[in-house]
């Protein structure tokens, strides 16, 4: 009896292993499909700014010009968007949700829309930013600031920082500053500016010629040389204090200084030994190492974002040529092969570009190449176009240009294209470097 | 003597479990090998409906108007009008040609039996034709009958045709609003969705399986979908639909 019931439960057992078996494809078709969408081009974003609302008190012209005119340059800069003020007659207009009539929007083609309000008081200024996609009829981004009126710039750009984190994911640079040389003084001092060429303020007074300026990565210090006491020194400057020390005294030329991602180290040509070789130091001036050893010139050390490889000039083979090697100064080399001359390169934040400068007719041009060789692309071509250096994004780039006969600044992105003249004045303005977020 | 022999005989109980994990190892081979015939797969086949790019009214019909009537086929050719009849001869005699009688005929000259040869070759040579145009027409009737059954928003389609499943007619609406939509700042930007449309026609759930991390690019196709549920229409079989749509950038190869 017992052997019977035994027998049934392994049948039983079998029927169910059977059963499971058979029905596994069944359960495996059940897998989901797809199917393909794509679209050709790359369009640009329909970006509209909305007239910004005076939210209490009487209307200030002036604020809400600067409103627009700041948004307009950050947004037209950035790429994406294709920017616009279009006359929408909407039956209310606030700038909350619901507040306002987005189909009204909608029906001028609009993707994006900024809504905007200020309160002036005194000097002081209230201002409500909000971006809204007007096809979900969604919030994306929101923000308040207070601040004085020579603020408002400065406020606007922090929220175009905003607008591009919430459409791409990563801050826009637009309120960072760029450090560069200029000769309103004679001499060559260094000033600081917005990106958008405001705001300029001049760090150094020493009457003499200071070049190479570079950003610690926090932003809070610049090295520089400057021949101030005869010799070309190295020398870092605190920018909230204006407290300035002398980082090397070794004689013969000490340029071309770069700071480490890490902060605490800097990597600069010296020719205290005999020619231009690659140092590292600390950010104090104490002599680390020294990376090159040779008999050729060799400049203008560039990290990498990851503080393993540094790019530099090396005119070893006769010619200026752009060579990278580990920072311990093992692995050397060479990265350009085009051109007789390529110098003046500077890493990408992202790692997957350097930028450097070719000589080509009478001038300089500038390109972009990735960091295994391939990839070299021309960015400029009017003109004679040098120093480029990165945003911190990545997305842009600073150089110095002579298009226009005098040497000025310019801003392009990665792609060369939306080349700006930011230099306001009448001077010769050059070797611009972009500082990191602050 | 006669010793008793105990027995200690447990069936088959004892060798059940072994006999199951040894099942479930052959299963677990098969399955990893694939080695189980695969069954008749329900996935819609991948079809591009971009030709035939306007939604039709009944996706499951396959047909442009909405209560699925097929229009009637074009028009039978009538067939050929009655030949115009020589006038008849003064004589009253039969016109009909046994040319060899007539030209025995004595009023008749030799030229007028060669022109009443002609006339009948003439007759005969149309009858033939207007036979092979009538074949012909009814050929092509034919073949459009047939043809409407095969493809999708030709009348007459069954609504299983290539096209009109309601995965590709979902598709379409997608395609026309993510060219409004697009945009993207990587190299090769990539996003798989998955849609679930209610009985409503309306997007029930949206899940996103996969990006490259284009921030922009999935907005862009994020607004394509609200843009297209806008024409949704329900799903045929009365219930909700799912379904992955893999949104890419057109001429943007892997670099």
């Amino acid at each position: 009896m017992k052997r019977c019931s035994a027998g049934i439960r392994v049948l039983i057992m079998s029927a169910l292993l059977v059963a499971v078996i058979c029905a596994s494809p069944l359960i495996l078709s059940g897998q989901q499909g797809y199917l393909e969408v794509s679209a050709p081009g790359n369009r640009q974003l329909q970006l509209a700014i909305a007239p910004p609302a005076a939210l209490s008190g009487g209307v200030n012209q002036d604020v809400a010009r600067a409103i627009i005119d700041v948004f307009k340059f950050d947004m037209t800069l950035a790429g994406p968007f294709s920017v616009s003020e279009p006359q929408v007659t909407e039956s209310r207009s606030g700038i909350r949700p619901g507040d306002f009539d987005m189909a009204s929007w909608r029906a001028a083609g609009t993707d994006l829309l900024i809504k905007s309000g200020y309160v002036v008081s005194g000097d002081s200024v209230s201002i409500e930013f909000r971006l809204y996609d007007v096809l979900t009829e969604k919030e994306l981004a929101a923000k308040r600031y207070t601040g004085s009126k020579r603020d408002v710039r400065r406020v606007v750009h922090t929220f175009s920082d905003d607008i591009m984190s919430a459409m791409t994911g990563i801050r826009g640079p637009f309120t960072c500053k760029i450090a560069f040389v200029s000769t309103a003084t004679r001499n060559k001092e260094i000033y600081l500016m917005d990106y958008d060429g405001q705001n300029i303020q001049r760090i150094t007074k020493n009457g003499s010629i200071n070049l190479y300026p570079d950003f610690s990565p926090n932003g809070r210090e610049l090295i520089y040389t400057s021949y101030k006491k005869g010799n070309p020194d190295l020398y870092r400057r605190e920018l909230a204090s204006g407290a300035e020390a002398r980082v090397t005294t070794a004689r013969g030329t000490n340029i071309t200084g770069a700071f480490a991602p890490d902060g605490n180290r800097i990597a600069l040509s010296m020719s205290k030994d005999g020619n231009a070789e690659i140092y590292l130091l600390s950010k104090e001036g104490k002599q680390l190492s020294r990376l090159t050893n040779n008999d050729a010139i060799e400049i203008a050390p560039a990290w990498s974002p990851d503080a393993k490889q540094i790019a530099f000039v090396s005119d070893r083979l006769g010619k200026p040529q752009v060579y990278i090697m580990d920072s311990d100064g093992r692995n050397v080399r060479r990265l350009t092969t085009s051109g007789a001359y390529n110098v003046g390169p500077r890493w990408s934040p992202r790692g997957d570009k350097i930028a450097y400068c070719r000589q080509m007719g009478g001038g300089f041009q500038i390109f972009t190449i990735n960091p295994d060789g391939t990839g070299d692309t021309q960015l400029t071509r009017e003109g004679s176009n040098e120093h480029p250096r990165w945003s911190p994004d990545g997305r842009f780039i600073a150089f110095s240009s002579k298009r226009g006969g005098r040497e000025s600044v310019y801003i392009m992105r990665s792609d060369g294209t939306g080349q700006t003249k930011i230099s306001r004045g009448g001077t010769s303005d050059s070797s611009p470097v972009w500082s990191p977020r602050w | 003597m006669n010793p008793s022999v105990k027995r200690n005989d447990k069936g088959l109980l004892p060798t059940l479990p072994v006999s199951l994990i040894f099942h479930l190892a052959i299963y677990g081979l098969f399955a990893w090998f694939h080695f189980f015939p695969s069954a008749p797969v329900t996935e819609a086949p991948v079809y591009y409906v971009d030709v035939v790019n306007l939604p039709v009214a009944s996706p499951q019909q396959g047909s442009p108007s909405a209560a699925g009537t097929a229009p009637s086929p074009p028009p039978a050719v009538k067939p050929p009008a009655p030949e115009m009849k020589l006038p008849a001869k003064e004589s009253g005699q039969k016109p009909a040609g046994k040319p060899a009688k007539a030209a025995t005929t004595p009023t008749r000259t030799a030229e007028e039996s060669s022109k009443e040869f002609e006339d009948r070759l003439a007759r005969l040579q149309q009858s033939s034709d207007a036979r092979h145009e009538a074949a012909a027409m009814d050929a092509i009737r034919k073949k459009a009958a047939v043809r409407g059954k095969g493809q999708a928003g030709i009348p007459g389609g069954t609504g299983h045709e290539s096209g009109s499943d309601y995965a590709s007619y979902i598709r379409s609406r997608l395609v026309d609003a993510f060219k409004t939509t697009i945009a993207y700042q990587d190299k090769t930007p990539r996003m798989t969705v998955i849609l679930t449309i209610d009985k409503n026609g309306r997007v029930l759930k949206r899940r996103t399986e996969s990006s490259t991390g284009d921030r922009l690019f999935e907005d862009a196709v994020n607004r394509a979908i609200v843009k297209a549920e806008r024409e949704f229409r329900p799903p045929p079989n009365g219930g909700s639909f799912e379904y992955g749509f893999i949104f890419t950038a057109q001429g943007v190869g892997k670099q």
